[in-house]
């Protein structure tokens, strides 16, 4: 447990875990979406609540338009998700401590039991990436037989966000410990990233330069998004075209 | 095990186990059940113990993809793909993802039932083996759904023996995919009545023609690899795609050039493309693309014939040009000469059979006549036979004949003079409503089986399936209650099936492949092959067994390439496309629902994308209520301002508007399949996008109300409705 005066902003150039993007091999096909949401227990909300913005996806494709017929383009799609920002701008508005950075994993942590929803860290995201539950949403049964025991599931007046599959991180480095080994790049990866049928994601550490991942996120054509604000995001994104 | 083994020694080797037998395998009927324990009370010591995965066939759509799926405590938790699967290496779609949520779904056919009364098996296997027995073999038919999977040749086995007619194949997908058109082209063309793969990832240039290969077009997740490595740009130039549409598909949205063509003019360009291309490179011109005036063709189709010709250059300078036909494209009444027309551009590519050209599919193991489903014409054929009294018994397993299809071909009217119709449906569905008895079948994540991949990976596949759960529900394997039912009526149909159980039914078909070589496993008996065989998830060959296009004929074709012809007064052309994330059958899953759709983000509900000019003209925002109209019939919609669609055209998307399957799916949307003629083209292909219809607004959008959307995160309802984001 962290206690608050633990709690320190990072200053570090990188994180940990970190993902990179390729948005011109994202065809906007919404596995990733679907298996965040299979994996994570995520609630869904039905029409209306989804109407007025309050669904609970942990991450969304967006895309914009260009031009008008017969120019018309669209923009490359482009999945958004928590950054895991080094420096985030969640974390020192939240009163209850429930957002923190976690220096074990340097990713921000949402503590679900310490939430009391005033919804400031969703807020002052610039990446509108966090959700948050409105009501109790209901799985009639028997569909909550398919929630995932490692993952906590949450109630009304929460808010949650993407933990980059933090459960997993866990159990791969819980069987590396037992095996007396470091986690090997590649040997797990987040739901989103298993799912992608083009492989456009692609998750691992990023403090290893030897890792896919890092050696994809110093390429040199990658851009991190609303860097310009200072936030240290971890997720770096290949605008294609 | 010695008295001094300690209980450190006994976890270093559960352990141990654990980690070598990660994929579990059930080795025979015996085992078939795993025990499912309520959370509450599972031992305190479990709630970090090891989960199970077994390899199985994802059965959302009928291309065949392998899964692992995670259990723990005997529950199914997630589906992820199988690594080693030939089709789809460890990746899945947005359904294979929440197949779950129809396993574990609030809705489902719990018991044998007689329009709603339960009854028990015995009983039921008595109807069925009476309908079996009592009805003339002539008189019976087996409609199923497009994949073919075991039940298939256990019925295509019962039908060889009795004289039954042969079992038909047939889903909405196979329909609005045209693979009908596709095998019939390829025949034509290419001298193979198969369907044809397209190497997309090693080709250059990619022409599609309505293709949505990236959503539902007979194997996405493979296509989406290799569209993945198109745009790989490490080894190669990244790969140059181009789009011919009248709306800018979700496919087409990842396209380098959209041509907004006018819809039924397809064949003309592809040729056009071609003659220019010809001529460019100069020599013979071939005689396929002799008939059309470029020129001419620009002008019908709105295509400038600057772009023709810079696309044509294209075509004449660079290696790896492939062409894709597809989509609303075939499903018009010139559809066989799009297919044709395209496939000679690839002829004239020269890429036949090359890498980054067009093969041909090779044939799965263990071979039947399977290559293709039904068209929708054989389909109006089995309705007349149900309508004039020559079907008296319908057997329904996998297929919702009477949502999936137009109502112009009226399979509901058809089953009403149909004496004895037996539904097999895991859900409750439009046409098991009007079944006279509903006996369920398994969910597939409870099934045994196995399915042919058809087309997608180079290697022949037999794609395993075993049930990762127990049961859920009083439901029985379709294969079993056959087969016992076939035991009861005697005689023939008892010679045909002559198995304990489906299992037995599916050992003896899979032990078939021990003799074959190049195998991706061999074992010495029996057993131990079924074994592999659930634990790998299935059997293929190592090598590629691709086939290689005749390339004679394909550039000496006569082509007939008129526009398409359209039915109906109205002035638009309308283009059903099916939704990319609900496809025919997803409209039951909530997460499906909620996922919002590539390009317009609506969720959980139908839109009808108009131009934004053209609805100016109609004074039609976003959210309004329209309603569209064919000679077949009306439905109605909210609008949705779609920037990339020609101003002659709509476009509806197919899965929503169930009267009848599950909370999720009912009254909800509209189906645009009511606004359908039954008009065929020369495959026997449904002409889906040959109609015409009229466009009026009904009521202005309301606060509160309208199209539930993502766009911006922020949601649209309440103060974002009807402003411009």
């Amino acid at each position: 447990m962290i206690r608050p005066d633990e709690i320190k902003m990072s200053t570090e150039e990188t994180g940990k875990w970190g993902m990179v993007i390729d948005q011109d091999l994202c065809t906007g096909c919404q596995a990733c979406v679907a298996a965040c949401a299979m994996e994570n227990n995520i609630s869904f909300v039905g029409e209306e609540d989804s109407g007025y913005g309050r669904s609970m996806h942990w991450m969304r494709i967006e895309r914009f338009w260009e031009g008008e017929y017969p120019e018309v383009k669209m923009t490359p799609q482009q999945p958004m998700l928590c950054q895991q920002c080094g420096h985030a701008t969640c974390e020192p508005v939240c009163p209850a401590f429930a957002t923190v950075h976690s220096q074990a994993e340097q990713l921000n942590l949402q503590v679900y039991n310490r939430c009391v929803g005033t919804r400031y860290c969703a807020n002052n995201c610039p990446y509108q990436v966090r959700a948050f539950n409105w009501r109790d949403y209901q799985r009639p049964e028997p569909l909550p037989n398919q929630l995932n025991p490692d993952v906590t599931v949450r109630r009304m007046g929460v808010m949650e966000k993407c933990t980059f599959c933090i459960q997993r991180i866990h159990k791969a480095q819980d069987k590396a410990k037992a095996e007396g080994r470091e986690v090997v790049d590649g040997e797990f990866t987040t739901a989103c990233a298993q799912a992608c049928p083009a492989n456009a994601i692609v998750f691992g550490r990023v403090d290893n330069p030897e890792s896919l991942v890092s050696q994809l996120a110093h390429e040199g054509h990658g851009v991190k998004h609303l860097e310009e604000l200072g936030t240290l995001p971890n997720v770096t994104y290949f605008k294609g075209g | 095990m010695s008295e001094q083994f300690s209980r450190r020694d006994f976890l270093k080797l559960a352990g141990l186990g654990a980690a070598t037998t990660a994929i579990l395998t059930g080795c025979g009927p015996a085992s078939r059940y795993v025990k499912r324990e309520p959370y509450q009370q599972m031992p305190e010591y479990n709630s970090v113990g090891q989960s199970t995965y077994y390899a199985t066939t994802c059965r959302e759509c009928a291309a065949g993809c392998g899964l692992i799926v995670r259990t723990y405590q005997g529950r199914a938790l997630k589906t992820e793909g199988n690594a080693n699967h030939p089709l789809n290496l460890g990746k899945t779609c947005a359904r294979g993802q929440a197949t779950l949520q129809g396993l574990y779904n609030p809705d489902r056919v719990t018991d044998p039932n007689k329009a709603g009364a339960a009854m028990a098996w015995d009983a039921a296997i008595q109807v069925v083996a009476d309908t079996l027995a009592n009805y003339k073999p002539e008189e019976i038919a087996f409609l199923m759904g497009t994949a073919p999977d075991h039940l298939f040749d256990l019925v295509t086995d019962m039908a060889n023996a009795t004289g039954m007619n042969a079992p038909i194949r047939f889903g909405a997908l196979s329909m609005f995919e045209a693979r009908a058109t596709l095998s019939k082209a390829a025949e034509e063309a290419l001298g193979h009545f198969s369907l044809p793969w397209f190497d997309v990832g090693g080709a250059q240039v990619v022409l599609s023609f309505g293709a949505n290969f990236l959503e539902t077009w007979l194997s996405p997740v493979s296509y989406t690899r290799g569209f993945a490595g198109l745009r790989e740009a490490k080894t190669k130039v990244r790969g140059k795609f181009i789009q011919f549409e009248a709306r800018l598909s979700a496919t087409g949205a990842k396209a380098d050039e959209w041509v907004p063509l006018r819809p039924g003019t397809e064949a003309l360009v592809a040729l056009a493309i071609g003659k220019l291309a010809a001529e460019i490179r100069g020599g013979a011109l071939p005689r396929v693309f002799s008939g059309v005036e470029p020129i001419d063709v620009a002008a019908a189709s709105d295509v400038p014939l600057e772009t023709l010709e810079r696309i044509a250059g294209l075509v004449a300078a660079s290696g790896g040009v492939l062409a894709i036909p597809g989509g609303p494209a075939l499903g018009q009444s010139n559809g066989l000469a799009v297919a044709e027309a395209v496939l000679a551009l690839n002829a004239f590519a020269d890429n036949l059979g090359k890498p980054g050209g067009v093969y041909i599919s090779g044939l799965a193991p263990a071979q039947v006549e399977y290559q293709r489903a039904a068209s929708a014409q054989e389909m109006q054929e089995l309705a007349d036979k149900m309508a004039s009294g020559a079907i008296k018994a319908l057997f329904v397993h996998g297929v919702n004949p009477v949502f999936e299809l137009p109502v112009s071909i009226d399979f509901k009217g058809a089953m009403a003079n149909v004496e004895q119709v037996i539904s097999f449906a895991t859900f409750p569905d439009e046409t098991s409503s009007l079944a006279h008895y509903v006996f369920p079948d398994h969910h597939g994540l409870e099934s045994w089986g196995y399915q042919r991949v058809a087309t997608g990976a180079a290697q022949p596949v037999l794609s395993g399936a075993q049930p990762v759960v127990s049961p859920f529900y009083n439901t029985r394997a379709t294969a079993d209650v056959l087969i016992a039912a076939a035991q009861l009526a005697g005689g023939k149909f008892a010679e045909a099936l002559p198995y304990r159980d489906e299992v037995e039914f599916l050992n003896t078909k899979v032990a078939a492949l021990m003799a074959e070589a190049d195998g991706s496993f061999s074992a010495p008996e029996a057993v131990t092959f079924m074994a592999y065989f659930q634990q790998y998830g299935g059997w293929w060959k190592k090598s590629s067994a691709l086939a290689t296009p005749a390339s004679d004929k394909a550039l000496e074709q006569n082509i007939a390439a008129a526009e398409a012809e359209f039915s109906g007064e109205g002035e638009f052309f309308l283009v059903p496309f099916v939704s990319p994330t609900l496809a025919e059958a997803g409209a039951n899953k909530p997460w499906l629902q909620e996922l919002p759709d590539p390009t317009t983000t609506v969720m959980w509900n139908t839109w009808v994308e108009i131009n934004p000019k053209t609805a100016e003209e109609l004074g039609i925002a976003t959210d309004d209520l329209v309603k569209v109209s064919s000679e077949a019939g009306e439905i109605q919609a909210y609008a949705y301002l779609y920037p990339a669609i020609r101003p002659d055209t709509v476009a509806i998307p197919y899965g929503q508007g169930h009267t009848a399957y599950g909370r999720y799916a009912e009254n909800r949307g509209a189906n645009p399949a009511n606004l359908i003629s039954g008009y065929f083209n020369e495959a026997g292909d449904l002409a889906f996008a040959g109609m015409k219809v009229k466009v009026e607004k009904i009521s202005s959008a309301v606060s509160g109300a309208g199209l539930s959307r993502m766009e911006s995160g922020m949601g649209v309802y309440g103060d974002f409705l009807g402003k411009e984001e």
